[in-house]
């Protein structure tokens, strides 16, 4: 399993509980098409895409994507979530070769 | 006159494999197939189960009018529709009208997300245009759609 470089960051810093904040997560990722080619060698780059991604609020599933090819390299999502509590936000990804990764990143809500 | 004849069918087989060649040779570079092809109007049968989509104000997509680049396009999408227990929006998805394969991304939502909400990057091959459909829980489905420019296509 390789290690891949990912960044989970919440917006905006300072948050309390019953705030709705956006969580971004970026991931280092070639996603190749399967339609390029290489320049030196002239054959065709496999496809290599992330083509699920599922993010967890204390191990409840609050959002499942399903990514196609035609999304960028370095791809980055953005979604919306409810603070209710402390607790860990994970981000568990998956690509068309059979890497599993995932993410995590503690929530610690201000108080007042 | 049969000389006549015969010289004239020599040009035009003459000129046909003039034509013909460069043609060939086109199609041998072409680019290959994307594995998972599927056109807009067949992707967005399968999503809506054939009922088919209604343009709404609901749906804000943000694009840029003018991408320099085919490659980094980012796309937002906001859904003005509560996220309650029973009444959310259940799912959003992007495509693109032009590229082979036209799906980009599809999100399943929950009403734990508070606010219906996506942002990503994608990649257009060329000046298309981008939808964003969203299914709410009522079994709806609505969209909206924006034309991006793209100078540099961002697909091979």
């Amino acid at each position: 399993m390789a290690k891949r470089k990912s960044l989970i960051k919440i917006k905006p810093k300072k948050y309390k509980v019953g705030d709705i904040v956006k969580v971004d997560f970026i991931v280092i990722h070639p996603m190749d098409t399967g339609m390029r080619k290489d320049k030196k060698t002239g054959k065709i780059i496999p496809a290599h895409y992330i083509n699920d991604v599922q993010f967890f609020y204390n191990d409840q599933l609050v959002t499942k994507m399903v990514v196609w090819e035609s999304v960028s390299t370095n791809p980055y999502f953005s979604i919306n979530m409810k603070i209710t509590e402390p607790g860990k936000i994970k981000v568990v990804y998956k690509d068309n070769q059979g890497e599993v990764n995932e993410k995590t990143k503690k929530v610690k809500p201000k108080k007042g | 006159m049969e000389r006549r004849g015969f010289l004239k069918g020599l040009a035009g087989a003459c000129a046909l494999t003039a034509v013909g060649t460069p043609t060939l040779s086109l199609g041998a570079d072409k680019k290959p197939k994307s594995p998972n092809e599927i056109s807009y109007e067949k992707a967005l049968e399968v999503i809506t189960n054939g009922k088919g989509a209604k343009d709404s104000d609901k749906v804000h997509l943000v694009v840029p009018e003018i991408a320099e680049n085919g490659a980094v396009v980012p796309v937002k999408v906001t859904v003005n529709h509560p996220m309650e227990s029973n009444n959310y929006v259940k799912s959003i998805h992007i495509l693109s009208t032009k590229n082979s394969n036209a799906r980009c991304a599809d999100i399943f939502l929950t009403p734990a997300n508070g606010k219906a909400y996506f942002a990503t990057r994608i990649k257009l091959g060329g000046t298309q245009e981008v939808v964003a459909v969203a299914e709410l829980t009522d079994g709806t489905f609505i969209k909206a759609h924006k034309s991006v420019k793209v100078t540099i296509g961002g697909c091979g």
